[in-house]
């Protein structure tokens, strides 16, 4: 278990000057899990392009069964076994799990024709080797998120991978398909198939990996075994400071004052039952429960984007109705959604006039036209009072990096002054760095008398923020902690009781 | 397999085909003969060509107005220069000659979208008035009613004729086998060549493709010289049928062949559809234009109803994909409310 497939030695790759990697040395063993973790920017993505031949290095070597790069071409790598699952699977959503499984092999053989029967039998070969069935004539765009990873895990294998890149491979799965997914990294190991596990996410990084190799700024700081690692010694290599937890601020919440959210058996048909809590200014409470408890529903039914079919709203004493989004705006609340790519940017505009897009009826002249400086006003404001990293509010969001883009959703309505903020999974795909800060950030709105409710399966994440929590299981309320009397552990615990309440 | 069959794009097609065949059929009998399939699949031997050339760029997921002054090109011009030299032959040489026109105006159009990157819709809302003007400039700009004489008979040529006791004698245009081998060479190709699957890749997702290792552009250029020998190869079929040729032909169909794809199943947004689907949104088109005439609904009605037949179906896709999101998740629906 111990021959060498893929070397990596003394590589450089400079970006205008900046080096994004800066003489990086890596040994991967033939079936050995390695996670790749580091900031954002770190160069961890740099690395994996080179090792797929999308970048050349400036200088070093890649040596791959033995054969020796100065650099490498995508076919070379493809050839030598190196195959990277990207995030968006790489799949033709129109072309059936068969077609997808086969094209590639299919074009490299140069054949004209295409023969369906081989490819159905090529295709159900490549499943039955990682034991998954899924129809071979469905369609790859109507298959769920965790089967449309399964089937480029599938193709990789097809491909005769000898190493597999996962980048950031358990953003949109959820807890149950995480364990599906490990089971088959751990079944490709046996085969003697290498996985390199590009993650934020350390808890899942302790979970799978055998060994783990940290970057920051370009260099590698740490290759170690996993079993003698844990978070906190992961953290403090990642961002070369220790994350201070116990730092942030608990203002007391005024129990006397008037509630500013009140749920009183709120009800979406199949989605949530009955639900009623309440919020108080400056608190934060935290909605948690795994994916399909009705939490991320619960969540929009407030916005109004799936409005509740029975059940109360109140806000600050007062009955209201949320049918439409733009009831929910007029009561000023605010959500954040989950996917910040698709649903809270505008990639392409520039970072001033996303800050401005919710309030834009608002900055304008007397004569009804949008004034130009006082959206720079107003963005400027909001990109200093939440350190958007960037030097100029005319580029355009994508230039952001995730950290960043987040704080620039945060601001987005932040501008719109809310008074009830709902943040969905606020720091998924966001480095341990900036979700500290985000962290803070939470805690400083709610000290300012905002109300918030975080939605988030990420258990340190809600001990960070919460005054307290509402844990949630298929549609209903089932317990309530306050933050104080309870640990991580035992949040861990009751949501893991959930879970094998879930699976029958 | 049977249901597959069932919420397939070409059998809600062929449905609405039966549909709406049955009532014209109840309002006028005179509709359930022969000679009504004759005339119906006559007037969509043209579309047809036109659409399966069309339809590829559709796959790709591209759109293209300028087809039709491919045949417009394709035609006028053979005609004009062959007239000039006093050609008095059969009809072979005009297709051989406005093919190759054809060939050269859809790889000019394949050359500018893939070497410049542009948006296939974009060139082609160029190409489409260029083509016209040249024409008008260069070749001509009045109708032309002489028909070289080896071709004289030509729109007459029936493979088979049927005496009906409203129309007379009808017949079956041997150019039907045109649109029959065409058909499946095109389906063929998209259904078992590599270069067909090319076209659905880059319908589904082109920067996929590209990754994947499809020759887009030679693909896309591939695609082009197709469609301009089929617009051509169209266009020169249609003015013998019609016994003249003019420097405007087909200059407003363009819509209507693109509606038809659409109505054949086609997605609009690339990655989908198919040749016999294709050909029946023809024949429906051709159907509804009859089927005002037949039960005496004006014209006007004509154009509302393939309106709203387009609007649904232009709306079919969104509501699949609403009724899937419904059952796609079964396994976290809880069961206790």
């Amino acid at each position: 278990m111990t021959s060498k497939i893929l070397q990596v030695k003394n590589i450089s790759k400079s970006f205008a000057g900046v080096k994004a990697l800066d003489q990086i040395s890596l040994t991967i063993n033939e079936g050995e899990i390695v996670c790749l973790v580091g900031e954002n920017g770190s160069g961890k993505s740099t690395l994996v392009k080179i090792i797929s031949g999308v970048y050349s290095p400036d200088n070093g070597e890649i040596i791959i069964n033995d054969h020796s790069y100065k650099k490498l071409t995508p076919i070379d790598s493809m050839r030598e076994g190196v195959q990277v699952i990207y995030q968006d699977f790489s799949l033709f959503p129109n072309l059936s799990v068969a077609e997808n499984l086969v094209i590639n092999e299919h074009l490299s053989s140069g054949k004209k024709f295409v023969n369906w029967k081989e490819f159905d039998h090529i295709a159900a070969k490549g499943l039955a080797e990682i034991n998954v069935s899924i129809p071979l004539d469905m369609m790859a765009g109507d298959l769920s998120t965790a089967d449309r990873q399964l089937i480029a895990i599938t193709k990789a294998t097809l491909a005769k991978a000898r190493v597999i890149i996962m980048d950031e491979p358990t953003t949109a799965l959820t807890q149950k398909e995480i364990h599906s997914l490990f089971n088959i990294i751990m079944d490709l190991k046996k085969k003697g198939i290498s996985t390199i596990f590009v993650s934020h996410k350390l808890n899942e990084v302790t979970e799978i990996a055998d060994r783990t190799v940290i970057f920051r700024n370009g260099k590698k700081v740490m290759d170690q075994d996993a079993k003698t690692l844990d978070i906190k010694t992961m953290e403090w290599y990642m961002t070369g400071r220790e994350l201070d937890k116990s730092g942030i601020q608990f203002s007391h919440v005024n129990q006397q004052t008037e509630p500013l959210l009140e749920v009183e058996n709120l009800t979406l048909q199949g989605k949530f039952t009955n639900v009623t809590f309440s919020l108080n200014p400056g608190e934060v409470l935290g909605i948690t429960g795994l994916l399909g408890s009705g939490r991320t529903e619960l969540a929009l039914s407030l916005f109004g984007e799936t409005p509740a079919n029975s059940g109360e709203i109140r806000i600050e004493g007062k009955t209201v109705s949320i049918k439409s989004i733009q009831d929910a705006m007029n009561n000023r609340i605010g959500y954040v959604p989950e996917d910040r790519v698709i649903e809270g940017l505008f990639l392409d505009q520039s970072i001033s006039d996303n800050v401005v897009v919710r309030v834009i009826n608002k900055l304008v002249n007397h004569l009804h036209l949008i004034n130009p400086q006082s959206i720079s006003q107003v963005s400027n404001e909001w990109i200093t009072r939440l350190e958007v990293k960037t030097p100029n509010g005319n580029l355009p969001a994508k230039s952001l990096s995730g950290g960043n883009q987040q704080r620039l959703v945060l601001a987005k309505w932040l501008a719109s002054d809310p008074k009830l903020l709902i943040l969905n999974s606020p720091t998924v795909g966001v480095d341990v760095g900036s979700k500290a800060s985000i962290h803070e950030l939470i805690r400083n709105l709610a000290n300012q008398g905002m109300g918030i409710l975080i939605i988030s399966d990420d258990v340190p994440e809600l001990m960070q923020t919460c005054n307290r929590l509402i844990l949630m299981r298929r549609g209903k309320i089932t317990n309530e902690f306050k933050r104080e009397t309870i640990t991580e552990e035992l949040l861990n615990k009751e949501m893991v009781a959930n879970r094998s309440g879930m699976v029958q | 397999m049977l249901k597959k069959t069932i919420k397939s794009n070409e059998f809600i097609t062929f449905s609405i085909i039966v549909l709406l065949s049955l009532i014209i059929g109840i309002i006028n009998p005179a509709f359930f003969s022969l000679a009504t399939v004759f005339d119906v699949l006559r007037a969509s031997i043209v579309p047809s060509i036109m659409a399966f050339g069309l339809l590829l760029v559709i796959i790709a997921g591209g759109v293209d107005i300028s087809f039709v002054a491919f045949a417009a090109l394709g035609a006028y011009g053979t005609h004009m220069l062959l007239l000039h030299y006093g050609y008095q032959g059969g009809i072979l040489l005009y297709y051989i000659i406005a093919c190759a026109i054809g060939l050269l105006a859809g790889s000019l159009s394949g050359f500018i979208i893939t070497r410049f990157d542009v948006p296939m819709f974009d060139v082609s809302l160029a190409t489409f008035t260029l083509w016209y003007g040249f024409i008008r400039f260069f070749i001509g700009s009045a109708k032309n009613f002489q028909i070289p004489e080896g071709a004289v008979g030509y729109y007459a040529k029936f493979i088979t004729t049927v005496k009906d006791p409203f129309v007379g004698e009808a017949g079956l245009h041997i150019s039907v086998i045109y649109v029959l081998v065409i058909g499946v060479l095109i389906h063929i190709l998209l259904k078992y060549t590599t270069l067909g699957r090319g076209i659905y890749a880059i319908g589904g997702n082109k920067d996929v493709a590209i990754r994947s290792g499809f020759n887009v552009r030679r693909i896309i250029l591939i695609i082009y010289m197709i469609l301009g020998v089929l617009s051509a190869f169209a266009g020169v079929t249609q003015s013998f049928l019609s016994r003249h040729f003019e420097p405007t032909l087909f200059m407003t169909q363009n819509l209507d062949v693109i509606a038809a794809v659409i109505l054949g199943g086609a997605s609009i947004n690339g990655g989908r559809g198919s040749v016999l689907g294709t050909f029946l949104g023809v024949v429906l088109m051709q159907l509804i234009n009859r089927a005002m005439v037949l039960t005496g609904i004006t014209v006007e009605w004509q154009e509302l109803v393939i309106g709203l037949v387009l609007t649904i179906f232009i709306s079919l896709p969104a509501m699949r994909d609403r009724i899937n999101k419904k059952t796609r998740h079964p396994v976290e629906i809880p069961d206790e409310i």
